[in-house]
């Protein structure tokens, strides 16, 4: 195949054939000699001093071998950013929600770990809690950390233009509050974690994660140990969402325990234990106030936000940005006024999510339909007049260079039938539609670029160094894909070799949804530069320049004349022979302005490129019961250019499920205080096969100018368009706002009661 | 509790294992027959990918204790192949795009397969309910359907 003839094909994945056969390795999968099984002792207490934990009984435990507790963790926190360590990840002198790590047991098998638990006597000095946000950000509120008063982890205020006076000079200015509750990203793998440590002071970790080098560069600070020591290896991992990106409490112990024993060490979470200690993700209280023109325009925006961050920090700054991102990415914006609060409570710790802030993301696509019909415009048209094109700049600073949000709308409103349904679908049917741009990466210094290397074999294979990482997107593959195309091979004959910490370069990992755009550019280096060397080599041999060259199916031929060839294996021996081996190198760097930061500073170039989509779902109410079905999506999505369609489609019709059922209708957390009442899946429904709508995904193609092949992102927008689409259909079906997400069956039915309370 | 030896078939072969009367399948499969293809996803039957075949029917193997299925046939995912000959319905999972991040395919494949060996033809519907047990996070279930669908054509 010639450049450019691979990518865009419909492939088989690379990493599918293990998968189907149960040869893929998962970290519970993985055993080694001696290992040793670990479990975890968790507070049962929201908020509590620990005065004292007698570990001696759970010590003399046949077959005990190690017991860590705080005193082992020497003090030291761990916080994302360096205004952040707020975390110690096996607390010393208190534990700040219900399932805390406390004390860990490693023992010769699970029962004897379990039974040394049970064998722990912990004096606790119980404190009183808070779990509600808002009441945490009260005076006299229980202090959570003492270095932060009423519990505000973190405040992002961000202010453009004149607010005020713009809200006087705006035709019309809705106020609205949109909530949701907690939810979990849930993933069919449940949270392991395998340790190794040998006596040159090696430490190993296969743990599900979406980036090594970050696991790696935090267990490096917190145990004081080398970077070059710390290895993090590739392993498969079962979906992540979001939920495996920073360091957990899990890989700290189970390191602090391999190194204790002397002896590798295995932890598999609970599912239970999934739900509680790991990462869940935030609920919202939204305020939104907005003023448009008489024409249906933003003159004046204004948002607050609080986010229930759960007890330490984690991705935090991050997390209460992005409602004022995703919205800043979307729309054209002048007058804005944003106040992100994440406060502490004292429930479990909340992260990233690709269904974040259904609320914030529900709320602004809501409100906008609210201010359509106000206006007599349709809510289609209301979003095209406001909706950003290429080359425009976004309010904090962000150029777009590419931009198919305008024909996302109309090949979704289009396809669907929108026009012709709209209203008037009988009554208890309805339909709506959602928009957004997404972030295609954003900031994060040295570890925002992504590197790769291409080493040729004498026999003319190759194998490609990626930092790559896939959690199931199929990134893997793409990088592949892209290399096999560059170089004119089948993707059958490069090997990969990636996430592993030690071995393959710097990457910024599976998140920020970043991969495609900046893994892919990094291996189409790595791959045009080999290619160049090859041809530079072959030239001699060939007796022409290597323009005149070109590279396919293992010969390098002149393009003129293609009997003229030679067997890229002789090639590469011609290399080594001439002491130029042929070693491909790539790398990319995001144009990003460094300077921009999430709390300090928050303007400039976030992203290198943004993604945009829009969807248009159908709804069907039961009016007895309140069920909600979502029966149609049409979901088109602008990745830029699609490496692999069937992947693209394989990410839009997976956001559907986990945006527009899951998250809009069907999952939350219940508690009692700061008890979960249902950890498990039995009790936290997700979306089964049959909850399914039927999903016509539209592939949007706008040729990044730096994406590779044109390519940017196909993960996050589906998702996040679904909250309002969904908000958005029950309102036509019904005509009622129901503004708490999820929209479980008590609310419609609350909501019809309130409309006509003789019904 | 006290261990006692029994037998088990697995994928056509016959295994002694000593197991305890509260162990489960899953665990038997997966800590002494080394048949790690078989996940746990949730043990307590909620989330179905720990799914095997029993006498062709798929059972939940956290469900199921390892010394009620003596002299049953237990086919596993490692146990659907012949040698490098994939299962139509493992082919057509790959061919479709049915597996990300791969933590339920085995369980969904088993299920997909005891469908279509009791009914060959089945609707798209039919094929909704049979994979319903079994949860998946990130397909969104589209690509499941279709790839079992398109088994039930090649078989």
């Amino acid at each position: 195949m010639a450049e450019g003839e691979l990518v865009g094909q419909r492939v088989v994945r690379i990493d599918s054939r293990a998968k189907a056969t149960g040869e893929a390795r998962y970290t519970a999968d993985l055993t080694l000699p001696r290992m040793l099984h670990a479990k975890v002792l968790r507070s049962p207490h929201a908020h509590a001093r620990i005065l004292n934990i007698d570990t001696s009984k759970a010590e003399r435990l046949p077959g005990v071998k190690a017991v860590v507790t705080g005193k082992d963790a020497a003090g030291v926190k761990w916080g994302v950013f360096r205004y952040t360590r707020d975390q110690e990840l096996l607390p010393a002198e208190k534990v700040r929600y219900v399932g805390e790590d406390v004390a860990a047991v490693a023992a010769l098998d699970e029962e004897t770990a379990l039974e040394a638990l049970s064998l722990i006597d912990v004096e606790y000095d119980v404190l009183p809690a808070v779990f509600d946000p808002l009441e945490a950000m009260q005076e006299g509120a229980p202090q959570i950390h003492d270095h932060v008063e009423n519990n505000v982890n973190i405040h992002v205020p961000i202010e453009v233009g004149d607010v005020d006076r713009a809200f006087q000079e705006a035709y019309l200015v809705r106020e609205d509050r949109f909530s949701d509750t907690e939810y979990t990203y849930c993933q069919t793998e449940p949270y392991a974690v395998l340790v190794n440590y040998d006596s040159n002071g090696n430490l190993e970790i296969w743990t599900p994660n979406a980036s090594p080098h970050t696991k790696a560069k935090a267990l490096s600070n917190l145990l004081k140990m080398p970077l070059a020591k710390v290895k993090v290896r590739k392993i498969s991992t079962g979906g992540a969402f979001g939920g495996r990106s920073d360091i957990f409490p899990g890989e700290f112990i189970a390191a602090l325990l391999a190194i204790k024993a002397g002896r590798p060490v295995k932890m598999v979470y609970t599912r239970e234990e999934s739900f509680t200690s790991v990462r869940q993700a935030h609920s919202m209280v939204v305020d939104l106030k907005t003023g448009v023109t008489e024409d249906g325009r933003f003159l004046a925006n204004e948002m607050k936000v609080v986010l229930d961050g759960g007890a330490y920090s984690s991705t935090g700054p991050i997390a209460v940005s992005v409602p004022f991102l995703v919205w800043e990415e979307t729309y054209r914006l002048h007058n804005v006024r944003f106040n992100g609060y994440r406060v502490f409570t004292n429930k479990p710790v909340r992260g990233m999510y690709r269904c974040h802030g259904r609320s914030f993301m529900g709320g602004l696509g809501m409100q906008l339909d609210m201010i359509a019909e106000e206006l007599s415009i349709d809510p289609a048209e209301i979003r095209l007049r406001n909706a950003l094109r290429t080359g425009e700049t976004q309010v904090t600073g962000s150029r777009i260079i590419s931009c198919g949000l305008t024909e996302a709308i109309e090949k979704a409103t289009e396809t669907s039938g929108w026009k012709e349904k709209r209203g008037k679908l009988p009554y208890s049917r309805g339909i709506g539609m959602g928009a957004s741009g997404m972030m295609v990466g954003f900031p994060m210094g040295i570890r925002g670029g992504s590197a790769a290397l291409l080493k040729f074999n004498e026999d003319g294979g190759c194998t490609l160094i990626s930092g790559v990482v896939d959690n199931g997107q199929g990134n893997e593959s793409m990088v592949v894909q892209i290399a096999a195309d560059v170089l004119g091979m089948k993707m059958e004959d490069i090997n990969l070799v990636s996430s592993d910490s030690e071995i393959t370069p710097l990457d910024q990992g599976a998140y920020s949804q970043a991969s495609t755009f900046v893994s892919g550019n990094a291996a189409r280096g790595a791959a045009v530069d080999a290619r160049e060397q090859i041809l530079n080599i072959a030239s001699d041999m060939l007796d022409a320049t290597p323009g005149e060259l070109d590279l396919k199916d293992g010969q390098v031929f002149v393009k003129h004349r293609p009997e003229w060839n030679v067997w890229l294996g002789k090639v590469i021996r011609k290399a080594l022979l001439d002491n130029t081996p042929v070693v491909g190198r790539g790398s990319y760097m995001p144009k990003v302005d460094l300077r921009r930061e999430w709390v300090s500073n928050p303007k400039g170039q976030h992203a290198g490129t943004f993604s945009f989509g829009a969807v248009v779902a159908e709804v069907e109410v039961d009016t007895e019961t309140g069920q909600v079905r979502v029966t149609n999506v049409t979901g088109a999505h602008d990745c830029g250019f699609a490496i692999n369609p069937m992947a693209v489609e394989g990410q839009l019709e997976g956001s559907v499920a986990s945006g527009g059922v899951g998250a809009s209708l069907l999952e939350e957390h219940s508690w009692d205080g700061g008890q979960m009442l249902n950890a498990t899946m039995l009790e936290y429904k997700v979306p089964l096969s049959v909850d399914m709508p039927q999903i016509t995904p539209i592939i949007v193609e706008t040729v990044d100018p730096e994406g590779p092949f044109g390519a940017k992102e196909a993960g996050l927008a589906g998702s996040m368009n679904m909250f309002q689409a969904v908000g958005n259909a029950i309102y036509d079906a019904l005509g009622v706002w129901i503004k708490e997400f999820p929209i479980t069956p008590d609310k419609v039915l609350q909501a019809l009661e309130e409309k006509d309370p003789e019904s | 509790m006290e261990r006692q030896l029994i037998q088990l078939k697995v994928n056509g072969e016959e295994r002694d294992v000593v197991v305890s009367p509260n162990e489960t399948l899953v665990e038997v499969l997966r800590d002494r027959l080394e048949l790690t293809g078989t996940k746990m996803g949730c043990g307590e039957g909620a989330c179905g990918t720990c799914t095997v075949l029993l006498d062709g029917k798929p059972v939940r193997s956290c469900l199921t204790l390892a010394v009620e299925v003596q002299g049953q046939e237990i086919v596993t995912i490692e146990g659907l192949a012949e040698g490098a000959e994939l299962h139509p319905v493992q082919e057509a999972f790959m061919e479709h795009g049915a597996i990300q991040c791969g933590f339920c395919s085995p369980g969904m494949i088993l299920t997909g397969k005891a469908l279509l060996d009791e009914n060959p033809h089945p609707t798209e519907e039919g094929v909704r309910r049979a994979i319903s047990g079994v949860v998946c996070r990130c397909t969104g279930y589209a690509k499941i359907v279709e790839a079992i669908m398109a088994a039930a054509d090649a078989l």
